[in-house]
């Protein structure tokens, strides 16, 4: 007698096998029995074996496999008691089997464990679909593998449970993760009333398969058969990182058979959901696994004449997130809204289909246009890389079309004008600067450091030479020659007044004026009055000064043509008037 | 070849280099690679090789990529140096381009703003010397001739217009210094009652607007938009012109 585990989770089960080899017929095989242990499911296999034994004699061996399909009721080192066969004329016994018993489930242990044969009896078609390995849809954009997990079965409610499961532990934002909802029964079913799937917040959810009539499928777990029923499968896509706890779904369920039915209530497991953020790469919503094409109407068209354009994107994934391509249509076309077609198509285990997107274009000028590359990137968790799905550039030739320039001699006057026309429309962005004027950033003039002493300094100038004069004026003593020069500058500005008399003041008033000025003068240049001196007395003086007998000469004469002037007639004309101003200026710039 | 990678490496231009760099950024962008241009530009840029044309392109190239937050900067501030009417028309599409749209009568522009708006500063700077020299050489000529009734006048309109020269460069300084406006770079930014995160939200706004920076609290700016409306951003969304 041996067990297929040394040590198990209280929510385990485990297999004890107990091989009695040439049992008599009569032979009673008392199987172990202990409280600690429940006893889940019995089976048994006989095998025959015919060999040559010594001397040639047939020999026969019948070798019995007891299977049974245990689990612990509670922990701690356990023993299962010895299995004992009882003949007629002796009672043998195993030895007893000692199992280390712990709380709850040795999940990772199980799974080392499991081995395909688990399916002892060769159950015809492999396990049931959603508990294979590989998909084995054929799906031409190849499959996935599922998580291949044994539901737990419940304490309580081991002849009648509801389990949910997903395909996968892990998986990114927008993957596809199918959510399974199974009835497991060991009683007979007459209905399934409600099912009450769980909330899916955080998730874009598609119906996948609903079942409309209850039909099962033989299911071992633990060793003990059960008949699985499908009652919902949703695929379901994350929309954002983190870990989800998908609630338990819940069931009413009618068992036994016509009208001995009783109702019953069973709530499933909750099931927990690591959803991870795409790695870095480019930004996209785009999860799956996809192809894109791009088909165009024409690549020939007469101006006018309408093009459509059809972006095909095909796989699997959710068809919701596809993005609007990018048409990049040139200017010369009028582009009308898409139109979107979605046909959805279903593998064994993924959604998918086909989205058509399609485009309406207009030309509204002649010439050859070209409707850019695209390349629209897509996120392959299978791959765990990014994908880009690209579509080549097109060109279109727009010609001329009916009442164009080609429109031809028949066609009336009307038609040539009702035609559609080259349209040059001004707009769009202008077009760059091919070559540049470079400049630096501007500073303001006035953060400039030599601007504030430049806007000062004249105010500052004119503020200085002020005061300098004015103090020079105020304190300094003045010296003999700057009290002639200042007199001789009264004197030129008394010539400037008698000026002004030239031609409109009276003869008199004039000539006394200008022999003012020019006594003035003198007087300044001498140093010494010289008003109401003789002629004589006059010439003394300035023969005394130094000045030179043509300037003594022409002073004089000055004076004395002021005195005739004053009195003589014929003095008062603006010739002579004139001439003495002219004399009077020159004998005081002779002197200076 | 060598000396243009040597040259971007190093940063310093010499005319022809930026002019290379220049036209690089051109092909670049008739490519379709708005990146590639944008980076070229930027580098003309970050060298003091500035002026409307180069930030024209980038300007114009942020809009066809489709960020209108620093198109409408840089239009903006090529705007600034130019009256050239691609540029305006450049702006004009991108300015349709807002989510933005700003409602209700405009608040009125002040004077002094109008009059910075309206003048060149540097023109007027420069102006301002001239007449203010000339006033006060006149002044001193003035001072020193016999004739001064006429030379006096001419003085003193020479010394009028140069203070009036001043006074609008002085209005220049001052708008420079307290009018800053600057435009939203994020797709979206919320404007609060006050500076804090826990402050509701009064309104949002959107790339591409342009509007004035009141005051500065922490991380926080109060902006007002051209019809007054007003509330506090953070300011790291914003830039300024």
């Amino acid at each position: 007698m041996q067990a297929d585990r040394e040590k198990v989770g209280t929510e385990d089960t485990f297999r004890l096998e107990i091989v009695v080899a040439n049992a008599p017929e009569s032979s009673v095989l008392q199987l172990p029995v202990a409280e600690d242990f429940e006893v889940l499911g019995r089976s048994q296999s006989t095998q025959m074996s015919y060999s040559l034994g010594p001397g040639g004699a047939g020999v026969i061996t019948q070798v019995q496999k007891h299977t049974l399909t245990m689990r612990a009721n509670r922990t701690g080192h356990l023993t299962i008691p010895a299995a004992a066969v009882q003949t007629a004329s002796k009672l043998y016994k195993t030895r007893p089997v000692s199992i280390e018993v712990v709380r709850g489930r040795l999940a990772p242990d199980r799974t080392v464990r499991r081995q395909p044969p688990t399916n002892p009896f060769g159950f015809p078609g492999g396990l049931p679909p959603g508990f294979g390995g590989m998909d084995d849809d054929g799906d031409p954009l190849g499959g996935q593998p599922r998580l291949d997990d044994e539901p737990a079965v419940p304490r309580g409610d081991s002849d009648l449970f509801l389990r949910m499961s997903l395909d996968k532990s892990e998986a990114y934002v927008g993957e596809q993760v199918m959510v399974n909802i199974h009835l497991y029964s060991r009683v007979d079913l007459s209905s399934v009333d409600t099912v009450t799937a769980p909330k899916l917040d955080g998730f874009l959810s598609l119906d996948f398969k609903t079942p409309s009539q209850l039909t099962s499928e033989q299911r071992l777990i633990g060793g003990v058969p059960y008949r699985e029923y499908l009652l919902r499968q949703r695929a379901v896509f994350p929309l954002k990182a983190g870990t989800v706890t998908i609630e338990a779904p819940e069931a009413d369920i009618t068992t036994g058979i016509f009208y001995a039915g009783r109702r019953v209530h069973r709530k499933g497991n909750e099931s927990k959901l690591v959803v991870r953020p795409l790695p870095p790469g480019p930004s996209t919503t785009l999860v799956g696994r996809w192809r894109l094409s791009r088909e165009v109407s024409q690549t020939e068209v007469a101006l006018g004449e309408p093009v459509q354009v059809k972006f095909i994107f095909e796989g699997r994934g959710n068809l919701q997130t596809i993005p609007m391509p990018a048409l990049g249509a040139p200017a010369a076309f009028k582009v009308f809204d898409p139109e979107t077609n979605d046909q959805a198509k279903n593998t064994r285990t993924h959604v998918g289909g086909t989205r058509v997107i399609e485009f309406t274009l207009v030309p509204q000028q002649t010439g050859t246009f070209v409707l850019p590359a695209l390349s629209v990137p897509y996120f392959d968790p299978e791959g765990r890389k990014y994908e880009d799905l690209r579509v080549d550039e097109i060109t279109i030739t727009v010609k001329p079309g009916v009442g164009g320039a080609t429109a031809g001699p028949n066609l009336s006057a009307t038609t040539g004008l009702d035609g559609p026309k080259n349209q040059l429309i001004a707009g769009g962005l202008k077009s760059l600067r091919h070559t540049a004027r470079f400049s630096a950033p501007r500073a303001a003039l006035t953060t400039r450091p030599w601007f504030l002493p430049l806007a000062v300094a004249p105010f500052a100038f004119t503020l200085l030479a002020g005061a300098f004069f004015f103090a020079r004026g105020a304190l300094g003593s003045e010296s003999a020659e700057s009290i002639k020069q200042k007199q001789a500058r009264a004197a030129r500005k008394r010539l400037a007044a008698a000026e002004k008399l030239l031609s409109k003041g009276s003869t008199p008033e004039f000539y006394a004026e200008v022999e003012r000025a020019l006594t003035s003068f003198m007087s300044a240049r001498l140093g010494t009055p010289v008003s109401g001196l003789a002629r004589g007395e006059l010439v003394t003086r300035l023969t005394e000064a130094g000045i030179a007998e043509a300037d003594r000469a022409r002073i004089i004469a000055v004076l004395e043509t002021c005195d005739m002037g004053r009195y003589a007639p014929g003095m008062g004309e603006a010739a002579a008037r004139r001439r003495t101003m002219t004399e009077a200026a020159a004998a005081m710039e002779g002197w200076s | 070849m060598i000396a243009l990678v040597l040259a971007l490496t190093l940063a310093q231009y010499t005319p022809q280099e930026s002019q290379a760099l220049f036209v690089e950024g051109n092909d670049a962008y008739y490519k379709g690679d708005y990146a590639g241009a944008k980076e070229r530009y930027e580098k003309l840029l970050q060298a003091g090789f500035g002026g409307p044309d180069v930030l024209f392109n980038l300007g114009t190239t942020h809009l066809a990529a489709g960020e209108l937050g620093p198109a409408i900067l840089y239009l903006e501030r090529a705007h600034r140096l130019s009256d050239d009417d691609d540029i305006g028309a450049n702006l004009a599409v991108a300015r349709q381009r807002q989510v933005d749209q700003v409602v209700g009568e405009e608040g009125s522009v002040p004077f002094t703003q109008r009059l910075a708006e309206a003048t060149d500063e540097r023109i007027v700077g420069i102006a301002f010397l001239i007449v203010w020299w000339l006033g006060f050489a006149l002044l001193w000529f003035t001072a020193r001739s016999s004739s001064r009734v006429v030379l006096g006048l001419i003085t003193a309109l020479f010394l009028v217009v140069g203070a009036g020269l001043g006074g609008t460069l002085a209005v220049h300084e001052w708008v420079q210094d307290t009018v800053i406006e600057a435009v939203v770079m994020p797709e979206a930014a919320k404007v609060r009652e006050y500076p804090g995160e826990t402050a509701k939200v009064s309104f949002e706004v959107h790339a591409g607007l342009k509007l004035r920076i009141m005051e500065t609290s922490g991380r926080y700016v109060r902006v007002r938009l051209p019809n007054a409306l007003e509330g506090w951003t953070e300011k790291e969304g914003l830039v300024s012109l």
